[in-house]
């Protein structure tokens, strides 16, 4: 069965190597991630071109130092930029946006009518969004660092992550690797994998927003077997998939996360559990990567973080699998 | 070893009390240092927060405290008291709202009755330490946004959590 | 070291009672009578004046060497408890008396102080009452507080002056041409008659310019200077039983002994 190919796709594609076309489900996992960071900035550049004529819409900012109407672009103006407005320790400490105190959005999500704006930190009195987002944010970065962290002859296909649950003690990665049937991974590496992720929030990436037809989603992810399958049951709703992009790494996620990776503080990849999938399911094996991290600015001592790092090594066993 | 004197009773501070005075340079001497102090206590008590240099805001905490100590335990009526308090509020109103407004607020109260926070020094300026000056329960946001109590920050739901995973394993042990 | 004046258990003679002026006052912070206390306490109602309520903070007067010292850089809490009941101790064997009457060229050390005794001061209060004092026989008026110390020396014998029945009197002392101990004109003494024929025109000037109004407003430096009454609640607590007991105890020995007429000395 021939996948609907989008015109871009078809036009990048006989731009690009032949070579590369055709050995399209050969791509190590480094190229895959190339070509979908690539369409990702293509795509966007496309949906930008798309708004045409620029409205003006007014936002109500609530909150400190004072409240203020700022007057910004329809569907271009992210939350972000009008903390650019405010000041520098705005768009540090704001991790999610909330509008008309109800929706909570990203800050890099553009804004596309009127509305009233607060921004939330991870120190509010009612947290709990922001947590979740960061939660959510904190495995999504787990899935790019375990593509980035592997030798090029290993190949990572990122399976899912479920919805946040923070009372569990870690956020969790299931990923999918095809050529490491056994794989028992020593203190060493687990600390590789740690450096590997903090290099990432070192990086201090935003974390971008787009919204996809699912052709165009698959077309991305048509070198990850589990994603390909999964897309469709995301798009029922209303033919869209939500895309992250966190420097080079797409992913694919249903909440708002947080505005960056460098408010992702202190972290540890604590452990990697092997889950064997049931006779009847495609998936023969999972590994199971479990971390946990507090927010830039969480103050806890190293004593305490041991005890959760501890607690995080335990396997998390859910009964729903969710994006 | 010196005698404590007996003359007087006075209630303790709930603040750190130097050993030594400060003594605030003046032309006038300890007359004029005690007219700087009567300045900053009137503005503090007028305004309720104000920002200052750290020393004169450490030397006029101590005699705001000890002001509004004198007026809780002697009261309005008291002449010695009221004699104290005309000399250091300069604006008479003043007086009136420290024997009828904070003496209610801090009658009962078992803690400090002002609070000192070290403020940012602006940007090429000298190197003096600037701070924050306030009475409790003053009408304006707080300053700071201590929030470690909060049971929904991520740190403390982690850790609730641990907690309770460790109280039912030793329950489980216990009850083999 | 305090220069007080003691009580002894030995020499006292209650033959008349010396009822303080009321300007006098201002060297004593104690009410004249029992009565005034009880007035004074009722006056302060509200909750966080209890702590000045205890009635055994008024120990202060009478045993003021119980208070440490007030310099916070010397204080050390345990010390101070092991010090207290060291001194109780002593109490218990020696008799140190309190700090109400003149007594005679005693001296008794305790830690840190030494009792020098002046001369007697007659008419004296009885054993019980905490009635402030006023030493009237002609060797110096001092002030139970300490803050005014001594001029016995300055002073002679007042003229005209005699043992007072219970009428009150007022009783002012002449001091004797300098060269003085002190400047007494500089302090703000009462009961002294005619300092001002003593003084020169520069030392009333000067009087004038050395004149320090703000420092009765310091409260800071009263404070450094007292120990709070918080603390005084928790030394009292500690130590009055005792002291009690003991007062108790001299005061039987007092009645059993019959004690004659002391005479009149000079320091």
């Amino acid at each position: 069965m021939k996948l609907p190919i989008s015109q871009l796709s078809q036009f990048i594609i006989r731009q690009s190597n032949k070579k590369a076309f055709l050995s399209i489900r050969c791509l190590s996992t480094q190229e895959a991630t190339e070509r979908r960071h690539h369409l990702f900035t293509l795509e966007k550049k496309r949906q930008l071109e798309l708004v045409g004529r620029i409205e003006k819409i007014e936002v109500k900012y609530k909150g400190l130092p004072q409240e203020c109407t700022l007057v910004m672009n329809k569907d271009i103006s992210t939350p972000y930029d009008c903390a650019k407005h405010l000041g520098e320790w705005h768009m540090e400490s704001s991790a999610l946006a909330l509008l008309d105190s109800s929706v909570h959005w990203d800050m890099h999500r553009p804004l596309s009518e009127s509305c009233t704006l607060e921004f939330q930190t991870f120190n509010i009195a009612e947290p709990q969004q922001v947590n979740k987002a960061f939660w959510r944010t904190c495995s999504l970065v787990l899935g790019a660092c375990a593509s980035v962290a592997f030798k090029d002859n290993v190949t990572v296909k990122l399976h899912s992550f479920p919805g946040p649950d923070i009372r569990s003690g870690s956020f969790i990665y299931d990923v999918d690797l095809p050529t490491l049937p056994d794989w028992q991974p020593t203190q060493q590496e687990l600390h590789t994998l740690s450096a590997e992720y903090v290099k990432l929030t070192r990086r201090n990436d935003l974390i971008e927003r787009l919204e996809v037809g699912e052709a165009l989603a698959l077309e991305m992810f048509s070198d990850n077997e589990h994603k390909t399958k999964q897309i469709p049951d995301i798009a029922k709703a209303n033919g869209k998939v939500t895309l992250y992009r966190v420097g080079n790494h797409v992913d694919i996620s249903k909440g708002p996360l947080i505005s960056s990776t460098g408010q992702i503080g202190k972290v540890t990849v604590s452990s990697v559990h092997k889950l064997l999938g049931s006779s009847e399911s495609d998936v023969k094996q999972l590994y199971r990567f479990q971390g946990v991290a507090l927010p830039t600015g969480a103050i806890l001592n190293h004593f305490a973080f041991s005890i959760l790092t501890d607690r995080a090594k335990k396997l998390v066993r859910l009964y729903k699998l969710l994006l | 070893m010196n005698q404590a004197q007996v003359t007087k009773l006075v209630s303790k501070l709930r603040i750190n009390v130097a050993a030594e005075p400060r003594r605030l340079r003046s032309p006038k001497g300890p007359e004029g240092r005690l007219n700087k102090l009567r300045k900053t206590v009137t503005g503090l008590i007028k305004y309720e927060r104000i920002e200052l240099n750290y020393n004169r805001g450490d030397e006029a905490r101590q005699y705001a405290e000890r002001l509004i100590s004198e007026a809780i335990t002697h009261g309005d009526c008291h002449k010695p008291t009221m004699e104290i308090a005309d000399y250091w509020l300069l604006e008479k109103e003043l007086v009136h709202k420290l024997f009828k407004v904070l003496v209610p607020r801090y009658e009962n109260c078992n803690t400090a009755y002002t609070r000192m926070y070290k403020a940012p020094r602006p940007q090429y300026s000298r190197n003096t330490e600037k701070a924050v000056l306030e009475l409790r329960g003053n009408p304006y946001p707080p300053l700071v946004n201590k929030q470690h109590n909060n049971r929904h920050l991520i740190q403390n739901i982690l850790l609730d959590a641990a907690k309770y995973d460790y109280r039912q394993a030793k329950y489980a042990e216990m009850a083999d | 070291m305090a220069l007080a004046i003691r009580k002894s258990t030995f020499s006292i003679l209650a033959t008349a009672r010396c009822i303080v002026p009321r300007e006098f006052r201002g060297l004593s912070s104690l009410p004249e009578t029992k009565e005034d206390v009880a007035q004074d306490v009722a006056k302060r109602s509200t909750g966080r004046k209890i702590r000045f309520q205890n009635p055994a903070l008024e120990y202060r007067h009478v045993y003021p060497e119980f208070l440490p010292d007030p310099n916070p850089k010397w204080r050390n809490t345990l010390r101070e408890k092991m010090e207290r009941a060291d001194m109780l101790k002593r109490r218990s064997q020696i008799d140190i008396p309190e700090f109400y009457v003149a007594c005679e060229n005693q001296s008794v050390t305790d830690l840190y102080r030494t009792y020098k005794t002046l001369t007697y001061i007659y008419p004296v209060s009885s054993p019980t009452s905490f009635e402030p004092f006023i030493r009237v026989s002609g060797t110096g008026i001092i002030s139970r507080t300490g803050s005014v110390a001594h001029y016995s020396l300055d002073e002679g014998p007042p003229k005209g002056s005699k043992l007072v029945s219970d009428d009150t009197r007022y009783i002012y002392v002449k001091l004797k041409p300098k060269p003085w101990l002190e400047r007494w004109e500089r302090q703000e003494l009462k009961g002294v008659a005619n300092i001002d024929e003593h003084l020169k025109e520069k030392d009333k000037v000067r009087r004038e310019l050395r004149k320090t109004p703000w420092e009765k407003y310091d409260l800071m430096k009263q404070y450094r200077k007292t120990i709070p009454a918080e603390d005084q609640n928790e030394i009292w607590g500690e130590v009055h039983n005792q002291l009690n007991q003991l007062r108790l105890s001299r005061k039987k020995m007092f009645k059993k002994r019959p004690v004659s007429a002391p005479k009149t000395q000079l320091a």
